[in-house]
């Protein structure tokens, strides 16, 4: 009886407890949902709050717990029942199917991967790349060296490509936008192909036909357009945000031709760069980035690089002097130059000719208010002419849309005549992103306002987020009758379309690209389409086919496949190819991937004068400058790449920050401002407002202000939506209409706000040890190899014995220019999760190779070196002898294995890693992958769920398709056989990976390199890594403040 | 007083709680060690043999008509995956052989329509573990060996349980030599 009696008592003492417990949980504020997590929550529905205040969805508590307080005993109960059930049924695991194919695609074999060659190509950067498919799904890009531009080299934007391709986010089938009379609002519907194709042929039929697109690389897609043009009597317009129309414009006063030309960084030997960023987002960056890096491996030869940077680029941060400067000054130091080089040393052709002599001189002394040192800039002006036709002067990119921008290209121009650069590294073929064109955007909204345009089909790009407001391209695009809007998904253009007809991923076309003028390459699928979706060019081509317009190819082939190999039949093969069969040749295209190379040199043209004398002169600007620059891993950010997680996550060369921009300022400025990192603080231009965060940037002119453009995208997706903040909203125009990206005047407040950037990297000093060697090449030429500090080293190891293989890495900190492309490459290989921002606020990021970023000597004026860092595979590594459960072992091909399978997370080894390169899962990330993003993992590695440990496994999965590749084909493993993902993706050949049991591997004889040294060898943890110390060919004797000053 | 008497039951409530526990957990360490000693297949799938679409039977098609194991895993010799032959293959004969089979018929209209028969897995590693057929064929590693005497399988079962012990036994003969290295099979 009491013990009933007291087990009421309990009973009591329980529900009170329970309601106690409930009171004290946190509430939720109903009608405050600021921040919400689903549309449920969001629109307050009563069934998700009671899911909310239950506190845990799936607990077996859950609908007891309210009711009955018997909850727990019945609890233990189910628990018994289930232990004995699991017992009895252990037997096996949930059962799987084989589904076999109905019959046998002849070049797939399960577990084997087929490749391509392929194209990627995304609005600025055109490359060869091959696919690697697995079981008939494209999971990873490639390099494929034979192409004669990139050679093998490719980009962050390149590897991360794939994820475009399974974006959740990507359109699925055509729709059409209804919208009220003043297009205000809009309702979206489902509509079919044909529905689709009917209307819009009708309304093309009405004439004042606009076709807008980006830049369109494709001989055969430019083919299509130019019949659809005819066929419906169209407007062809091209536009870019980098459109390079000023070194077009340039090169058009000065010579008479609109071209963009190629440029040839190999054969240059010295090379100055006004705010041309070359390495990183000008141009062909990867191909720029390849030619760059093979002059730099030459050291009895090696080529000189100086940057005038307006802001911290990554071709600053590889230059052997950079100066800082603003970009009103750009003008003034190209003049500078031409000044000292032409009137003060008299060299050149020009040196006699009056008219460049009084036009340079009538600047007065341009270097006066520089940061130049006159003694610099006479070395400059000798070395250029001491290695002319062999040097190279360039400008260009967002940073030089300036005011004065067409006189900084003539005046290039004129330096490179005068170099007689004009021909040999300034080749006269057509550059890979050519044509597009800020002029005629201009001419078509003006085309819209005096509705001159009925119908408007806009392909792939996006002005209505990259434009500013003032551009007046939206608001005029509602006097457009019919819009109809071709791409990958719903964004800011193709929600005030009246037709969204979606496209097919490039991995899903066919396609080609002109590289450069005769430099052809072809791009295959790689997969089917997955969804409803087809080409653009089919798309204009039905449309004539079904208006019975335009000449006959467009109208007579049935898929753009047929049409293309038409195209190459009549028109690339007759002048490229070689003998006459067409199918020789065509085969012979998608083995190699491309036909055409790049050699030979033109003749110099002869540089117009006369274009020297009414050129704007710069204004003297004093105050803030803004500076808004493309970003590497963005770009101009209006396409699909923004809606990639591992683009975001990717840490910017430079600043290694993630998932957001930021306003860049001086040291100085800051102090001026009296402002801390993450002060936000707002930018007013003209009538523009904007409010971004401070990021304190070493090396930048003290009147500048740098954005990154390409964020604050609202409609590309569930990832990209709300990142940053768009800065082309700064972006002015002048009367001429001229757009200008940069050298506008802006004014600052202090808001008095905080805001908190995620960085991966905050520590920037080396704190004395010897982390990064840098030398001078005097310096290296002299001491040799004392330019590394060696230290005295004892062991109290055995030592490993390695009989068969043993694995190890050679990194060139000489050629790596940090162009960041082993990151994603070895993500997009190794199946590592993207975190977000928030955890990589708490250092949670998941990259197996990351790349630091060191500044040397003055902070105001410092220099960056860059050095890639992956899992050492130490022969002593610390954290082998700290595993409480062996769960990373030493192997004996000299690995440090990582053995998820035994790992309980305890973290020591991660604790005890000198070098920082073990990654924790905190979560279970690989649940957050969802269809169709799983097609993108490598089904070779494992996903590691949470609670384990993971770092580089020098990608043992290709260790050991190597080796089974060598035993099946019954021969030995060849030297460089084995290739990492990190080594394949690398644009400058940085990274060597080998055995160095053989002692004629490539890796080997890196080694034995003088400028070879390991990261903290005093420790003696023998890494099997080793770096190749970095040379920087700046004339002087010592790196100011590299010297080792460690203690042993 | 009653209180007292109350503590002092609990205190023994409380020991009796505790000794039984460390007896059942004797006991159920014990029965575990002996499970394991004795019955060292549990928790794997030694013996599984589900019943699948179409009763194909390797004793009649290997055993007594002496077919090879390449002419329908074609792909073993270069892949890692013993692949199931595509519907093709059991086409090639079965166009003429034996069609009046209700099996083979409802083969042929899955053929005849593009389908797939949707095989049951009986082979099956633990997780996380990456096994490639062509390094263990091409070194010459009968099928029998993990495959059990796959020739007098009407229904197949699996023979080995599949267990890490299992792959280490071989790997672990220094005439194999074979790789030791936890990579090997975990990554």
């Amino acid at each position: 009886m009491s013990e009933i009696h007291h087990d009421h008592n309990e009973h009591q003492h329980d529900e009170a407890e329970l309601a106690a417990k409930k009171a004290a949980r946190p509430k939720i504020e109903k009608n405050q949902a600021n921040h919400w997590l689903s549309i449920d929550q969001y629109m307050q529905d009563p069934e998700f709050q009671k899911t909310v205040d239950a506190e845990f969805m799936s607990s077996p508590l859950r609908e007891e717990d309210a009711k009955n307080p018997w909850a727990r005993r019945e609890f233990l109960k189910l628990m018994g029942a289930s232990m004995a059930l699991s017992t009895a049924s252990c037997i096996r695991r949930p059962v799987q199917k084989i589904v076999p194919y109905n019959k046998q695609p002849e070049e797939v074999t399960f577990g084997v991967p087929n490749f391509y060659t392929s194209t990627f190509f995304d609005g600025q950067e055109s490359l060869g790349v091959l696919i690697k498919t697995r079981e008939g799904r494209p999971v990873k890009l490639e390099s494929l060296t034979n192409n004669p531009l990139n050679q093998g080299g490719t980009s962050v934007r390149a590897q991360a490509h794939i994820l475009s391709l399974y974006d959740l986010d990507r359109l699925t089938a055509p729709k059409k936008n209804l919208f009220n009379d003043k297009r205000t609002n809009k309702d979206t519907i489902s509509v079919t192909w044909e529905n689709a194709d009917t209307a819009i042929v009708d309304a093309l039929k009405k004439g004042g036909v606009y076709v807008l697109t980006g830049n369109l690389v494709s001989p055969s897609t430019q083919a299509v357009v130019k019949d659809f043009s005819e066929g419906f009597k169209a407007t062809h317009v091209a536009w870019e945000v980098m459109a390079n129309d000023d070194v077009r414009k340039g090169q058009k006063a000065s010579y008479g031709t609109d071209l963009l030309p190629f440029y040839r960084f190999d054969k240059s030997k010295m090379t100055v760069s006004i705010d041309a960023d070359f390495l990183g987002t000008w141009i062909a960056p990867t191909v720029f980035t390849k030619q760059f890096s093979k002059t730099r491996k030459d050291f009895a030869n090696m080529s000189r690089l100086i940057a005038f940077d307006s802001n911290y680029s990554l071709t600053g941060g590889n230059a052997d002097v950079r100066v800082r400067i603003k970009p009103s000054q750009q003008l003034k130091v190209a003049v500078a130059l031409a000044q000292e080089l032409i009137v003060k040393q008299g060299k050149s052709t020009y040196a006699g000719n009056s008219d460049v002599k009084n036009w340079l001189n009538s600047f007065g002394n341009p270097s006066e208010g520089l940061n130049i040192e006159p003694a610099l800039l006479k070395e400059i002006a000798k070395d250029l002419w001491d290695a002319k036709g062999e040097s190279l002067v360039v400008a260009g990119g967002l940073k030089t849309q300036t005011e004065t921008s067409l006189a900084l290209q003539v005046v290039v121009n004129l330096l490179n005549s005068a170099l007689e650069n004009d021909g040999k590294t300034v080749q006269h073929r057509r550059s890979v992103t050519s044509g597009a064109s800020n002029a005629d955007m201009t001419s078509l909204v003006d085309a819209m306002k005096n509705k001159k345009v009925k119908t408007l089909i806009i392909h792939g790009i996006n002005p209505a987020y990259a434009l500013p407001a003032k551009a007046d391209f939206l608001e005029q695009l509602k006097n457009v009758e019919t819009v109809v809007y071709i791409g990958d998904r719903m964004n800011e253009t193709a929600m005030w379309a009246n037709y969204v007809l979606p496209e097919n991923h490039s991995m899903e076309n066919w396609g080609d690209a002109e590289l450069v003028t005769g430099v052809y390459a072809i791009q295959q699928p790689a997969i089917k389409p997955m969804y409803d979706t087809q080409s653009m060019q089919i798309t204009l081509m039905n449309w004539c086919f079904q208006a019975k317009v335009g000449p006959k190819r467009i109208q007579e082939f049935e898929s753009y496949y047929d049409y293309l190999r038409n195209f190459w039949k009549t028109e690339i093969f007759p002048k490229h190819g070689k003998g006459s069969s067409f199918d020789k040749n065509w085969q012979d295209l998608l083995q190699t991937g491309s036909i055409g190379d790049v050699d030979g040199s033109d003749s110099a043209r002869s540089f117009s004068v006369s274009g020297l004398t009414d050129l704007k002169k710069p204004t003297v600007t004093e105050g803030w400058e803004i500076v808004l620059y493309p970003t590497l891993q963005l770009g101009d950010g209006m396409g699909s790449q923004a809606n990639i997680g591992w683009i975001h996550e990717l840490p910017d060369p430079i600043t290694k920050a993630v998932w957001d921009n930021y306003a860049s300022i001086s040291i100085a400025a800051a102090d001026k401002l009296k402002v801390k990192e993450g002060s936000l603080i707002e930018i007013t231009v003209g009538k523009d407002k904007m409010e971004l965060p401070v990021l304190i940037q070493p090396g930048l002119q003290d009147d500048v202000i740098a954005i990154a453009v390409g964020y604050g995208r609202t409609y590309v997706g569930s990832v990209g939506n709300g990142i940053g903040k768009n800065s082309y909203e700064l972006v002015q125009t002048n009367d001429k209409g001229q757009i200008l990206y940069s050298g506008t005047k802006a004014d600052v407040k202090v808001t008095g706000k905080k805001y908190e950037i995620a960085h991966t990297q905050t520590h920037h000093s080396m704190e004395g040890r010897q982390i990064v060697v840098e030398a001078t090449l005097k310096e290296y030429q002299t001491k040799k190899d004392h330019i590394i500090h060696k230290h005295p080293i004892w062991s109290v190891w055995s030592g490993h014995a390695y009989n068969g293989h043993k694995w190890g890495m050679a990194i060139d900190l000489n050629s790596c220019t940090g162009c960041s492309a082993c990151m994603t490459a070895c993500q997009s290989e190794n199946n590592i999760p993207v975190v977000g921002k928030k955890y990589v606020m708490q250092g949670r990021e998941m990259h197996w190779i990351r790349i630091d970023r060191y500044y040397t000597g003055n902070p105001t004026d410092a220099h960056a070196v860059f050095q890639p860092i992956m899992c050492q595979h130490c022969d002593n590594a610390p954290c082998e002898t700290v595993c409480p459960v062996l769960a990373t072992v030493h192997s004996s091909e000299g690995l440090n294995e990582m053995v998820y399978n035994r790992c309980v997370g305890t973290r020591y080894c991660s604790n005890n890693c000198p070098y920082k390169v073990r990654r924790f899962n905190w979560f279970n990330y690989a649940k957050k992958i969802t269809s169709p993003g799983n097609m993108a993992l490598n089904p070779d590695v494992g996903v590691r769920v949470r609670g384990v440990m993971e770092k580089c496994t020098f990608c043992v999965q290709r260790i050991k398709e190597g080796k089974n590749n060598a035993k099946l084909a019954n021969r030995p493993l060849k030297d460089g056989e084995i290739k990492t993902a990190c080594q394949t993706s690398c644009p400058t050949d940085a990274i060597v990976f080998g055995d160095m049991n053989d002692a004629d591997s490539q890796v080997s004889k890196l080694f034995k390199n003088e400028r070879s040294y390991a990261l903290l060898e005093e420790w003696h943890a023998a890494p099997a890594v080793r770096y190749q110390a970095k040379i920087r060919n700046n004339g002087k004797d010592q790196i100011a403040s590299a010297a080792h000053e460690g203690g042993h | 007083m009653s209180i007292f008497f109350k503590k002092l039951e609990v205190k023994r409530a409380l020991k009796a709680f505790v000794s039984l526990c460390f007896l059942g957990s004797l006991v159920g360490l014990t029965s575990l060690i002996i499970g394991c000693k004795f019955q060292p297949d549990w928790g794997y799938n030694t013996g599984h043999s589900p019943e699948q679409p179409i009763p194909y039977s390797h004793e009649l098609h290997v055993g007594k008509l002496g077919m090879q194991c390449q002419y329908c895993h074609n792909q073993v010799e270069r892949s890692k995956h013993a692949n199931i032959p595509t519907l093709q293959t059991c086409m090639n004969c079965h166009m003429q052989v034996k069609t009046d089979s209700p099996h083979i018929q409802k083969m042929r209209e899955a053929y005849d329509a593009g389908n797939s028969i949707e095989w049951v897995r009986v082979h099956m590693l633990p997780d996380h573990v990456q096994f490639n057929h062509s390094a263990h064929i091409s070194k010459g590693v009968n099928c029998q060996t993990c495959h059990g005497p796959i020739e007098t399988m009407a229904v197949v079962s699996q023979q080995a349980d599949m267990s890490m012990g299992f792959c280490i036994n071989c790997h672990r003969q220094e005439e194999n030599k074979a790789s030791l290295n936890c990579t090997t099979c975990h990554h």
